[in-house]
């Protein structure tokens, strides 16, 4: 959504396009009129109060936010968070999971998570987790795609998955 | 209308390879707080110059908080036609939906209209930079170098004189400075009186506006001999790349 | 004293303890222990297999309540579903090639499943549908082909075995078994190949594929398949075709079981992991198969502009 801030919408093709579509929309009237970056945690809550507009006939996914946000001192921190479809924020310390894969990442991420992991641990931890757990998952699959993000840079590793 | 005659002048010129927008402050003081310009902002004070889209900017002659309001529209209207179609709204079609509005308010009783003249700049791949006019009844045209705001005759002859066709986009800026000084009340130009604007294309071709702050203005003014002559301190911090 | 007719009498001690037997459900011949020892197949001992039923009034729908995963995906028993099986009959025999997942609902719950079952060393049976019944039920029908062999001394052919099957399964119908099979073998008319479902169909053919991956199987096979293939031929269209399946539908994949059925019986060809199939193929000259992987996207690597050379 921004340099800092991804998000993961997993669930009905055509809603993730509209959404995509209505977030670049909200992002960018904030940036537009704040003249400044939307903060993670503002974007969460942006999230939220979008899907939640539609309590009643719902979009069919389920976000998963990930960014860097700015202390008062001027440092980075990272930031995860997730909601349900109707927008009910979950903002985790260690995982956010979602998909139809998320019960078993529930189970592998579970196991592998641990604390203050450096990058490339926390980029192996990831995609062991994700690998593992759509293998058993009917529904996904086919390779994944990890995106680690860091203060000086992003780095998108392509994995090779399994094919059925 | 009349709110417009008196209204700082908003100057602007095309050329084949960007546009160039000046606009002449009329609040300003020592007490004002300009510190949002300098920050972390996209440039200018927000009085006259306004980024519509990453394609369209304005220049805005006439009552303040009327402009707002419609540069808030032209905003929706620019991210409504993103989410639509995907692609930055042509600029013809986001003035056209700014007189839309306007035209709606000269129709119906008990509603009086939006005193706003507007210069818009903007690039698109059809008909790539252009420059239109727009004034409070919903009437709008496209210009090749024009001008709203008080003395506003005076301004237009001053460009007819000079201005060329093919002119480039470093020859514009010059112009409209030329015809800056020569039209506004003060003697000197300087950054508190001063708002200014570029839309040029980046190195991918990319439509790049460019609202400079106070500090980049003033660097420019020195550059074409317009500035305050004194301060030899003045220590103009390095112009950084604001743009959106 | 005539035990038959004690047997049957209704006024002797004899029946007295029956029908007491009776009225406390306790099984007369066989023991719960004798039961699980003989692996379900303890009933079999009195000839005709028998099931409790649930005390309701309507036993099937009862058991759907429990089981449709359309109408509740919650419910608490979910059948085994999604698969690819396919067996085709050309000059060499019959081909037979099976993927082996097993999913709950979206769950892998096995990657390592035999869908094929050996009912004896010249027939073959597949599995689609219901794990538990195919499973039961050809197991059954190989000790019945068994007994056929023992009483005529004679091999049973495959269209008796499969029309033993046909019909017993029929005899089921309504009460909620799930079944897709196919049974193959060779006997005194050559290879054959007989489709039996738990509709009660019964078809014979040249070519079938059963299962939710069936549709991308025959896509391959269709292309594939003339009655000349050579052995080697007819085992890469086998592989190839379920790899097609294990590719395309969610609900197949992991590994390949390949069976080809010859005039002396089945014999197994190998193992194969769909994935591996993707990326490097069956292995290193392999007779039929092209080399390299089947996968798309492997083939045209560094062939277009789109997908340029690393």
């Amino acid at each position: 959504m921004s340099d800092r801030i991804y998000l993961g919408l997993p669930g009905l093709a055509t809603d993730v396009t509209t959404l995509k579509e209505v977030f670049r929309y909200r992002v960018n009237m904030y940036t537009i009129k704040e003249e400044r970056e939307i903060e993670p945690e503002t974007f969460a809550h942006l999230v939220s109060s979008t899907l939640y507009e539609k309590r009643f006939g719902p979009y069919f996914i389920e976000p998963v936010m990930a960014g860097l946000e700015k202390t008062p001192s001027g440092a980075y921190k990272p930031f995860i968070a997730a909601t349900d479809l109707i927008g009910c924020l979950n903002f985790a310390k260690d995982f956010v999971v979602a998909g139809t894969a998320s019960t078993k990442l529930y189970g592998v991420a579970e196991g592998l998570w641990e604390p203050d992991l450096e990058p490339e641990d926390l980029f192996e931890t990831c995609a062991q987790t994700l690998l593992n757990a759509v293998d058993r998952d009917a529904y996904s699959g086919w390779g994944a795609e990890v995106h680690l993000i860091t203060k000086d840079k992003v780095i998108k590793r392509t994995l090779k998955g399994r094919m059925d | 209308m009349e709110a417009i005659s008196h209204a700082g002048i908003v100057i602007g010129v095309l050329s084949k390879d960007g546009v160039v927008l000046a606009a002449e402050k009329k609040v300003t003081g020592k007490l004002l707080d300009m510190s949002g310009a300098t920050g972390g902002s996209y440039g200018g004070s927000g009085e006259k110059i306004f980024l519509l889209n990453s394609n369209v900017i304005s220049g805005v002659a006439g009552i303040t908080a009327d402009a707002n309001s419609l540069v808030n529209y032209a905003r929706q209207a620019a991210q409504r036609h993103l989410f639509s179609y995907n692609e930055d709204i042509p600029v013809e079609l986001l003035a056209q939906r700014l007189c839309d509005l306007k035209q709606g308010y000269t129709q119906y009783g008990g509603l009086r209209p939006f005193g706003v003249s507007l210069l818009y700049a903007g690039y698109d791949p059809h008909y790539q930079f252009q420059l239109y006019h727009s004034d409070p009844s919903g009437n709008y045209s496209g210009w090749k170098a024009t001008c709203i705001g008080a003395n506003n005759g005076t301004a237009t002859s001053l460009l007819k004189q000079d201005y060329k066709e093919d002119i480039s986009v470093e020859d514009a800026i010059e112009l409209v400075l030329k015809v800056m000084s020569k039209t506004m009340d003060s003697t000197t130009l300087g950054s508190e009186k001063l708002e200014f604007a570029t839309l040029t294309l980046d190195a991918s071709k990319q439509p790049k506006a460019k609202i400079y702050n106070p500090a980049e203005i003033d660097a420019l003014l020195q550059k074409h001999g317009l500035g305050k002559k004194e301060e030899g301190d003045a220590a103009a911090p390095a112009p950084g790349d604001l743009t959106l | 004293m005539n035990s038959f007719l004690t047997r049957y009498s209704s006024t002797s001690p004899d029946a007295d303890i029956r029908k007491a037997k009776e009225l406390y459900g306790e099984d007369e011949e066989v023991s719960e222990m004798m039961w699980g020892s003989a692996g379900g197949f303890g009933n079999l001992a009195k000839g005709v297999p028998s099931f409790k039923i649930p005390a309701v009034a309507d036993p099937s729908s009862f058991l759907r309540m429990h089981t449709d995963d359309h109408a509740d995906p919650s419910c608490r028993i979910k059948i085994k579903h999604g698969t690819t099986t396919l067996a085709f009959r050309y000059k060499g025999g019959v081909i037979v090639a099976v993927d082996s997942r097993a999913t709950a609902g979206s769950y892998v719950a096995s990657g390592t499943v035999k869908k094929v079952i050996e009912i004896n060393p010249y027939l073959l049976g597949t599995m689609a549908g219901g794990a538990a019944d195919c499973q039961y039920w050809e197991t059954y029908l190989g000790i019945q082909c068994r007994l056929h062999e023992l009483r005529n001394r004679e091999r049973i052919s495959v269209a008796a075995a499969s029309k033993y099957l046909s019909n017993l399964v029929y005899s089921y119908k309504g009460m909620g078994l799930s079944m897709g099979t196919m049974i193959c073998g060779w006997d005194k008319t050559g290879p054959a190949i007989f489709y039996v479902d738990s509709d009660g169909s019964r078809l014979k053919g040249d070519l079938f594929s059963v299962g939710s991956g069936s549709t991308f199987a025959y896509g391959v096979l269709d292309q594939g398949y003339k009655w000349d293939l050579t052995d080697e031929e007819a085992h890469e269209l086998g592989r190839r075709s379920i790899y097609a399946a294990g590719h395309r539908d969610a609900f197949s994949g992991n590994t390949v079981n390949l069976y080809h059925v010859q005039q002396d019986g089945w014999k197994f060809i190998g193992n194969y992991d769909v994935s591996e199939l993707h990326y490097n193929g069956p292995g290193d000259n392999v007779p039929g198969a092209p080399g390299g992987g089947y996968g798309y996207d492997i083939r045209v690597e560094g062939r277009s502009s789109s997908n340029a050379p690393a």
